[in-house]
């Protein structure tokens, strides 16, 4: 008898213009890992979150594929990180009406980058203001970008607009405990000058008052003996103490780095693979690797 | 029968004045026909467009050229307007707005960059290869391909131009990768590029070591750069990393930019808005501007009428005088018939089945062009209001 | 074949009179009328056919009286029973020889075009010499092939009189005398009596009988 209930259950709802439950769910697109993790996190099952980079690849520097491009066209939502992320967007055709810039509202929080001077033709000199983008390296800034999507999401009614909003108030909560976690495992890390492989942690360093100063290293090669001596003048000049790299790199490198007499750390940026870890996860296990980084450094 | 034997003899005999007078005959029956035929078929088309465009947002200035060249893509080139107008239209979720950069040309067709938004809008299909995804791409219409005799793979060079006088602004080459199903509209003649495409060729956007050379076409490579000899710049795969765009996209060209409001309301509280004569904008509502066109092409057809009714009357004077002038000549042979044992009354029928045969081949020739033109009409119509664009 | 008592005729007030006391034209019989120019040869030969209507007097041919029949009767019996032959042989340019043959029946309803019609056509051009020019039109056919085309025409329907209004008078002297003879011959065949107006004095000794026009004109006192 149940079972025969069930089975007009299932005859009614394959009836009813509600049974598009069976039809595809909508489809966001995001430019980075955490705008996938913030964006699954306030849609639940009621979208299909897409990070369309492979893991081998840093979005940074990803350029999409025309099946790509085609595929991103045909999202319900593509969610763009702002702040000079992705620069992709601006060489492909993306339909407007369904791009959201996460960051259109926090612009004024921007850290601006040195400037690119160059010339080309007979054009003259010219500069690009250059904007630091890994915003959600602060959660704060994380917690603004959540806002945005989940505004996006419930104007374009792809998931109930109660449930986004409860589920942005948790999200909310929990980004502000990530802050405030990381905010007291930083704070004894905070007279430590530091240096980074790569510029990736201006808003880190700005929200928990460290000193990061960068190189531009290739990620997860090998420093020549041209990059150690790079390393080697800003440890001069910085006195830094503590080396951050975004991934692991070869044991050797980290041999090479520690006799210059700095602590190796690993802090991924999290812009894309996590190796499985949720962005909380990822985020608090590289800020306590930090952290215990700067507790080995002597005098601490 | 007799009497229709006779006439046709006699056509048939007499077949080059026949030929002139069923020509005739059939071109000024034909003519009002077709005029009206073609002149309520670009009346539709016209309106048609104009109430498909809810909302157009421009420079303030001639409402008609701010519509022709963003409905119809003609060389009217209305002062820009900043791509600021179409986020604050986006910002006030009243609408979606669809900028239109038409400023540009190549092989005779405009060029028009707009936005992904637009294809969707106009509810334009591909018929052949994708659509806009990587910057210098090309979407053709219809007509185009047809005309150039291109299609996906080949590819199209802006007419070079300074028109905004900016340094080192090459035409750019750009691969067509799809052409657009017919519509007869002025989509059809329309070469579709992403807006920042556009701005690409207007020199707001650009690349690097990216300019092809004669001699890199002759040495069939185009991977150094010599501003010397430029010809035009083209997109590649090893260029287009970079490619970037100066300044804030916010101060960004557009010639026009159409908006389709959420609702009556939204439309009219974006009109109220723009109300200001004082402001560099306006919002102008381009069916309206299209009746005041329509209106001004009827009077024109309604003097049209005037003239082709007055050259139908003399050319029927003619005609009849002709006709006449042949039963004078015919004077001889009716009185032979009569003296034969012809009934006057046979006469008249031989003359009336003449006249009749002759009306019946005009009238089926005007009436198969009749035809062939309410057929064509949209066709034509649509290559026409390009034309005259 | 002709009987005419007591006829007169008038153009009006002013014009010429024909006054007829007696005519007669036996069946079979070539009669040639002779006269001046204007003299009413045509007149008479109209009024025979029933074009013209006399002011008194009676014509009767082949039987009917002619003169008494209504407007209708009178063109089905022009058709029927009497061949005209004009002197410009008024054939229909845009009509080849064959059709204009066949003119007379294309033209009223009181004879049916049929396959006897047509064969008789055929025959006929065959007779006169034109058996090979049927598909021509006039203007491609000479002076004498012409009038062979207008005999054609003036014989298909069998008339029982031939009405010749200066048949040769524009063809050349070598061809009136065998146009002449080919129009006796032919009229014989079919049984047709022919009166004939001629200018032509040297083919009147091939006539039966010569009437001077002179005798029937009146001119009007006034």
């Amino acid at each position: 008898m149940a079972r025969f209930h069930k089975t007009i259950l299932a005859g009614c709802l394959m009836l009813m213009p509600l049974g598009a439950a069976a039809q595809e769910r909508p489809v966001v697109v995001t430019v980075n890992y955490p705008l996938k993790f913030l964006a699954e996190q306030l849609l639940g099952d009621a979208a299909e979150v897409v990070f369309p980079v492979p893991e081998d690849v840093d979005p940074s520097f990803w350029r999409p594929s025309i099946s790509d491009i085609s595929m991103i066209q045909s999202a319900d939502l593509i969610l763009l990180n702002g702040a000079g992320f992705a620069t992709w967007v601006d060489r492909v055709s993306l339909p407007r009406a369904r791009i959201v810039n996460t960051s259109a509202a926090i612009e004024g929080s921007f850290i601006a980058t040195q400037s690119i001077t160059h010339s080309h033709g007979d054009g003259g000199e010219h500069s690009h203001e250059g904007t630091a983008s890994y915003l959600w390296l602060d959660p704060t800034l994380a917690a603004a970008q959540a806002e945005a999507i989940a505004g996006a999401v419930a104007t374009r009614g792809l998931a109930p607009a109660d449930d986004v909003e409860a589920r942005l108030e948790s999200l909310r909560a929990e980004l502000m405990e990530l802050d405030a976690e990381a905010r007291d495992a930083l704070a004894p890390a905070q007279g430590i000058a530091m240096i980074a492989t790569h510029p990736r942690y201006q808003y880190l360093a700005r929200a928990y008052g460290l000193s990061v100063a960068s190189l531009e290293w290739d990620a997860g090669a090998m420093p020549g003996d041209e990059d150690l001596a790079d390393l080697e003048a800003l440890i001069e000049d910085t006195g830094a103490r503590i080396l951050i790299w975004e991934s692991e790199p070869p044991a050797a490198a980290i041999d090479a780095t520690n006799a210059l007499g700095v602590e190796s750390t690993i802090f991924n940026p999290l812009s894309g693979a996590t190796a499985g870890a949720s962005f909380f996860e990822a985020f608090s296990g590289a800020v306590s690797d930090l952290a215990d980084a700067a507790s080995r450094v002597p005098g601490n | 029968m007799n009497a229709l034997f006779l006439a046709f003899a006699y056509l048939r005999y007499h077949w080059g004045r026949s030929l002139v007078l069923v020509l005739v005959t059939a071109l000024i029956l034909f003519v009002p026909v077709a005029t009206q035929t073609l002149l309520s078929t670009s009346e539709r088309a016209l309106v048609a467009r104009g109430e498909a465009t809810p909302l157009l947002l421009g420079s303030r200035g001639s409402q008609l050229d701010l519509t022709m060249a963003a409905l119809y893509f003609s060389d009217e080139r209305p002062d820009p307007v900043e791509m600021r107008e179409v986020e604050t239209i986006w910002n006030s979720g009243l609408g979606i707005p669809i900028p239109v950069h038409t400023a540009f040309a190549s092989s005779g067709f405009r060029i028009v960059g707009t936005t992904l938004d637009y294809f969707d809008f106009r509810d334009l299909t591909i018929a052949d290869g994708r659509g806009l995804s990587v910057l210098g791409d090309a979407v053709i219409g219809a007509d185009v391909a047809e005309a150039l005799g291109k299609g996906v793979g080949d590819s199209l060079v802006s007419s070079p131009e300074n028109l905004f006088d900016l340094d080192g602004v090459y035409p750019l080459e750009m691969p067509i990768v799809g052409v657009l199903e017919q519509t007869n509209t002025p989509d059809d003649q329309a070469v579709f590029v992403d807006i920042k495409t556009a701005w690409v060729i207007q020199g707001i956007g650009h690349g690097h070591e990216d300019v092809v050379t004669a001699a890199d076409i002759a040495a069939g490579t185009d991977a150094l750069a010599n501003a010397a000899v430029v010809q035009y710049q083209r997109i590649t795969p090893d260029n287009i990393e970079s490619f970037h765009f100066h300044g804030s996209q916010d101060d960004f060209p557009a010639s026009a930019v159409i908006i389709v409001p959420n609702d009556t309301r939204s439309a009219t509280i974006l009109k109220g808005r723009y109300l200001d004569t004082e402001g560099p904008s306006q919002l102008i509502e381009p069916a309206g501007v299209i009746r005041g066109l329509v209106d001004r092409i009827f009077r024109i057809k309604a003097l049209l009428d005037g003239v082709t009714a007055i050259i139908a009357i003399a050319a029927f004077a003619a005609i009849g005088l002709a006709v006449f002038l042949s039963y004078r000549l015919r004077a001889r042979e009716i009185a032979t018939a009569v003296k034969l044992g012809a009934r006057r009354g046979m006469v008249l029928r031989l003359l009336a089945a003449e006249t009749v045969t002759l009306l019946l081949l005009s009238g089926g020739i005007a009436a198969v062009g009749a035809v062939v033109t309410a057929r064509n009409a949209e066709a034509w119509v649509g290559w026409m209001l390009a034309l005259g664009a | 074949m002709v009987r005419i008592e007591e006829l007169t005729f008038g153009y009006g007030a002013g014009g010429f009179r024909l006054r007829v006391p007696d005519f007669t034209l036996q069946d079979g019989e070539r009669v040639a009328i002779v006269g001046p120019s204007g003299s009413g040869k045509t007149t008479l030969l109209n009024l025979i056919a029933g074009i013209l209507t006399p002011d008194q007097g009676r014509i009767e041919v082949a039987g009917t009286e002619v003169s008494n029949l209504a407007d209708a009767e009178r063109r089905k019996f022009r058709a029927s029973r009497i061949g005209f032959v004009f002197q410009d042989f008024a054939l229909l340019d845009y009509l080849p020889a064959r059709q204009n043959i066949l003119y007379p029946y294309r033209i009223t309803p009181a004879l049916i075009l049929d396959a006897e019609a047509r064969d008789r056509a055929e025959t006929l051009a065959v007779a006169c010499g034109i058996g090979d020019k049927l598909d021509r039109h006039p203007s491609e056919l000479s002076q004498g092939e012409q009038q062979r085309v207008a005999i054609c025409r003036a014989l298909v329907t069998k008339p029982r009189l031939i009405l010749s209004d200066e048949a040769t008078g524009n063809l050349d002297p070598d061809s009136k005398a065998r146009i002449l003879d080919l129009l006796f011959e032919r009229a014989a065949d079919a049984g047709a009596s022919v009166l004939a107006v001629t200018h032509d004095h040297e083919l009147l000794p091939r006539f039966g009988r010569i009437v001077d026009f002179a005798q029937f004109r009146e001119v009007d006192a006034a």
